[in-house]
């Protein structure tokens, strides 16, 4: 068999003597700058890259759900939106836990992120809505986010019409971004009930 | 009347505005020791009048309110009988043992209060709290006992005026004996680390503390700010030589050079608590009884065994 040497730290070279002197040392930061960011007047840079909110590219998104199987959270739900002929993840930041597996596996690249991550709402249910959302373009969230880069949430406010599932955003820059939501799932909504049974068998011969 | 009305009020403003600074000079200095800003210094009279303002004060009884009110009362107390500068009501009754007492006393209305609140942190504090108590009544008697030996009185206002012909205490080797035991002892009184085991903040919850809240825990604060203030008045009056000036004409003049000179002295004393506190560990309640007669009572003693030769 071949002999292992392990390497092992004295005893003796690794305990301190206590000491009643020594700690005084620790006055030395007394007169030295504090390290401190003034958080309300210093603004702090992000890592480039750095894990925050989602983007979404409407043109080439798929609607193949793959962000949707492996987001860990379940926090990604389809939705389908007036005009688009495929759903489109909807993300919700309540569970979401920013690990971006979900812009890792798409596999045509419409899902991604940037680098703003302050969202802070009240308790108030119109604001909690701002937390489920569909992505806005990239375009458009590196354009706000390049004005004021405070690295916040672009959407102000938001307005979600149950009955009509109209949905507008306030964008922070002031401009508007409509679309109305006809349904949730895999499945293409409003579609007649035989349709409907016809999609369902035929998803269920897929699985 | 009038006249001692007034000075009595005087006293309490300035004893509280300055304890509240001295609370903030605390949070400061630590906070800069650990490289951070720290809050603003007026942040101690914030805190309190946040807690004065709230709105549900929960009580557990008669004993509950009054233990806190007693301590408020004694530390007021305290501040009436020890001499600040020139200014002063009782000094002339002001006498080491009885504010020795005096300063201990809120030390028990919090216990009062604490131990029927019927928390089982708060008695466990409450315990800890006592045997400190009775740890530094040793050295603390020692260091009184040399004091006396040494000038031959009790009062505080004469040893103050001794010290203006014989230079200050900590000048004579068995009071600076003295004063280095009573040093040790202060950090208890604060309550400050490495002894503030009453306390125990993440150990057992603020001990004590744990029940009280709103207007309670800002009586307590109130007390606590007259209670930095009334101790470290003590010791600058009996170790530093007080702040008695006669360089000026007139009398208002030298008053408040002397309160501005005791001023100096007491954040000096503060300053090494503060050091203290944030340098060392907090010691384990045996650690420190065994520590409070193993070194200051050897230091204390021989103090006043040299003040006696
Ligand atoms: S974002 Fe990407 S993974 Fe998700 S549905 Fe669209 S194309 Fe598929
Ligand atoms: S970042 Fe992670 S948790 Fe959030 S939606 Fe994407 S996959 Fe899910």
């Amino acid at each position: 068999m071949e002999e292992v040497t392990f390497k092992i730290a004295q005893e003796s070279k690794v305990r301190k003597k206590p000491s009643f002197i020594k700690p005084w040392l620790g006055l030395k930061y007394l007169f030295k700058k504090p390290v401190t960011i003034k958080i309300p007047y210093e603004m702090t840079e992000p890592a480039k890259d750095y894990r925050g909110f989602h983007t979404l590219n409407w043109k080439t998104c798929i609607g193949c759900n793959m962000c949707g199987q492996i987001c860990p959270a379940r926090a990604i739900e389809m939705t389908w939106i007036e005009g688009e002929k495929r759903p489109h993840p909807k993300i919700d930041y309540g569970r979401c836990t920013f690990c971006q597996f979900c812009v890792e596996v798409c596999p045509t690249g419409a899902l991604g992120f940037v680098e703003s991550y302050m969202l802070t709402t009240e308790w108030k249910e119109e604001e909690l809505q701002l937390f489920d959302w569909v992505p806005i373009p990239p375009e458009k969230f590196r354009e706000i986010q390049e004005a004021r880069r405070d690295w916040k949430f672009p959407v102000e406010r938001m307005e979600f019409n149950k009955e009509t599932g109209e949905v507008t955003y306030h964008l922070r820059d002031g401009t508007e971004f409509r679309f109305r939501i006809l349904g949730y799932g895999l499945k293409p909504p409003a579609a007649k009930p035989a349709e409907n049974k016809e999609a369902e068998k035929s998803a269920e011969k897929q699985e | 009347m009038i006249e001692t009305a007034l000075k009595v009020l005087f006293i309490l403003l300035y004893a509280t505005f300055v304890g509240f600074m001295f609370m903030g000079i605390i949070r400061i200095v630590t906070a800069r020791i650990h490289r951070r800003v720290g809050p603003p210094i007026y942040q101690p009279i914030l805190d309190t009048i946040k807690l004065l303002s709230k709105e549900s004060n929960i009580t557990h009884g008669f004993i509950y309110d009054f233990g806190i009110l007693y301590a408020v009362g004694a530390t007021i107390l305290a501040v009436m009988f020890i001499p600040l500068g020139s200014i002063g009501v009782l000094r002339a009754y002001g006498d080491l043992i009885l504010i020795t007492f005096l300063l201990e006393i809120p030390m028990l209305g919090i216990m009062f209060a604490a131990m029927s609140s019927g928390n089982p942190w708060a008695g466990i504090g409450a315990q800890r709290a006592l045997l400190t108590l009775l740890a530094i009544q040793v050295p603390l008697g020692f260091a009184v006992i040399a004091l006396a030996e040494y000038y031959g009185t009790f009062s505080t206002y004469e040893i103050v005026m001794a010290q203006q012909i014989s230079g200050w205490s900590i000048a004579h080797f068995p009071l600076l004996l003295a004063a280095i035991a009573y040093d040790l002892v202060l950090q208890a009184m604060f309550g400050k680390e490495p002894f503030d085991i009453m306390i125990a903040p993440g150990e057992i919850s603020l001990g004590p503390m744990v029940e009280f809240g709103g207007k309670h825990m800002g009586l307590l604060n109130i007390q606590h700010a007259i209670a930095l203030f009334a101790e470290t008045l003590f010791f600058s009056n009996i170790f530093l030589g007080g702040g008695v000036v006669t360089a000026f004409s007139s009398p208002v003049l030298n008053t408040i050079a002397g309160l501005l000179v005791l001023l100096v002295k007491q954040i000096a004393v503060l300053l090494v608590a503060t050091f203290m506190a944030a340098i060392f560990p907090r010691f384990t309640i045996d650690q420190a009884a065994k520590f409070y007669w193993k070194w200051p009572t050897i230091i204390a003693a021989l103090g006043a065994i040299l003040a006696s030769l």
